[in-house]
């Protein structure tokens, strides 16, 4: 047997973009166990949430658990608010939701897909991708206000319209992006020494994502259809967008590469049809009705299924809220991702799981 | 969200009998504080229609060591380490430390009494 080193990745370190520590034991090159500790950031937010801020107050605290996904955090809380004081929201409200989660969908996959480059040791591809990307995050400020952790969706609704301006915006920024996603598809598919590092790195099979309970673009590379967007229909009407499940099937960093452009050539299609079909409505259901007894909301994040409980006591402050972030899910996955794999692929894996320890650790 | 009621000496063998690895995704656990008792609940979700969210739930006292369920569903042990540390109870098998520091605060989503 040759002889076992234990490497630490973390908490700091130049590859990872967020607190988290991995102690990798390797024979030679080649990694033969993981251990992962992910829990440096834990904030008390949901504790916060029942003691310190009233329900309605609740969708902007969540809206802080992460910049990257503040908007599915948002929706997804104030969905399950909105199923505890029974109301049904505008039918404009539920479109913008959808806009600006599809927005932010765009930008935090070109964000992922970015950080895969670079930590494949390309420098120029990851500031191409960021370039593709930052017109995305001029959209978002256009729609919500603010660049990251928008304050869109409240509970009964959204706190902003849509201006005709910004819509044809959003259509003219969409059009000019499309032949720079047809370049990335292109260089992320067929770069020789791109795909080198990223095929068959990190790599889980369909059976492996069924049974560790992966969920998000990390399931649906490896050929697992989970989108909650395929499920909710009664929250928010996804396949009146068009939306349709994208799904891969090698399961490693390379498919989870091209799922996730896939996955934007998905959201860019929905996004038209929404601003293309845009009811006219109300933007807020106003209740004074407080929360009662206990529910669930699920929504599809850019990173996989986020999972919100909510129990109400007939008061402004709630009794229980439950917040379940897709990387928590992932974390099984994510640890038995590394076995056999390089060393040296670890930057490249870690980056192409996108995982977000705001999120999980809250 | 469908509810189904159990007990703490019933819990596993009614997920072991529920559970199938290509059928259900298992979501996450959670615990409410009712005040004298605490309810423990196991999330999962449909992978196919009707897309259904079942909670099996099961009323505890907080001496009292959960069974883990590990063994039926492989990925569990993430929820069971933060229910540990943040709930203050006992699964079998989870030590604490994995979310919060062993000098934390104990339970932090427990009603102060």
């Amino acid at each position: 047997m040759a002889k076992q080193y234990e490497i630490p990745v973390g908490a700091q370190h130049i590859s990872l973009l967020e607190p988290l520590h991995f102690k990798f034991t390797t024979e030679n090159e080649k990694i033969v166990g993981t251990t992962a500790n992910l829990f440096y950031v834990h904030r008390g937010i949901e504790k916060a949430c029942c003691s310190k801020f009233k329900f309605r107050q609740v969708s902007f605290v969540v809206g802080r658990v992460c910049g990257l996904c503040s908007i599915s955090h948002a929706t997804a809380y104030s969905q399950v608010a909105e199923k505890l004081i029974k109301i049904e929201i505008p039918r404009r409200a539920k479109y913008l939701r959808m806009l600006v989660i599809e927005l932010d969908r765009i930008h935090s996959h070109l964000l992922c897909l970015s950080h895969v480059a670079e930590n494949s040791g390309f420098e120029a591809l990851f500031m191409r991708t960021m370039q593709y990307r930052e017109p995305f995050m001029e959209l978002l400020e256009a729609v919500c206000g603010n660049r990251i952790q928008y304050d869109f969706s409240i509970v009964g609704g959204v706190a902003r319209d849509l201006k005709s301006a910004v819509s044809r915006m959003i259509l003219e920024r969409l059009k000019r992006f499309k032949p720079q996603l047809d370049e990335l598809v292109d260089i992320y598919q067929n770069n020789w020494s791109l795909s080198l590092k990223n095929k068959g790195a990190g790599a889980i099979t369909k059976e492996d994502a069924m049974r560790l309970n992966v969920v998000g673009p990390f399931a649906r590379a490896a050929g697992l259809e989970i989108d909650v967007r395929n499920e909710t229909e009664d929250l928010l009407p996804w396949k009146e967008t068009g939306f349709k499940i994208v799904t891969e099937t090698a399961g490693d960093a390379y498919a989870r590469n091209l799922l996730r452009l896939r996955e934007i050539n998905v959201s860019m299609h929905i996004i038209e049809n929404i601003i293309n079909g845009l009811p006219e409505s109300a933007l807020i259901t106003e209740t004074k009705a407080f929360p009662d007894g206990e529910a669930v909301a699920r929504l599809e994040a850019p990173r996989g299924e986020l999972f919100y409980y909510a129990k109400g006591n007939k008061t402004q402050i709630l009794e229980r809220l439950k917040i379940k972030a897709p990387t928590f899910s992932n974390i099984p996955a994510m640890v038995e991702g590394f076995r056999e794999n390089e060393y040296g692929s670890v930057p490249a894996i870690i980056a192409s799981y996108d995982p977000c320890l705001s999120c999980t650790a809250r | 969200m469908r509810r189904i009621e159990t007990s703490i000496e019933s819990v596993k063998t009614d997920i072991g009998h529920f559970y199938r690895a290509d059928q259900h995704h298992f979501s996450v656990m959670n615990a409410v504080d009712l005040g004298e008792k605490i309810e423990v609940q196991w999330f999962f979700c449909d992978y196919a229609q009707p897309y259904e969210t079942i909670a099996f739930c099961a009323q505890i006292t907080p001496d009292v060591e959960i069974p883990s369920i590990r063994d039926i569903v492989s990925s569990a042990w993430v929820a069971e380490a933060e229910l540990v540390d943040l709930a203050d109870i006992k699964i079998e098998g989870t030590p604490k430390g994995f979310v919060l520091e062993t000098d934390s605060e104990i339970g932090p989503l427990r009603k102060k009494k």
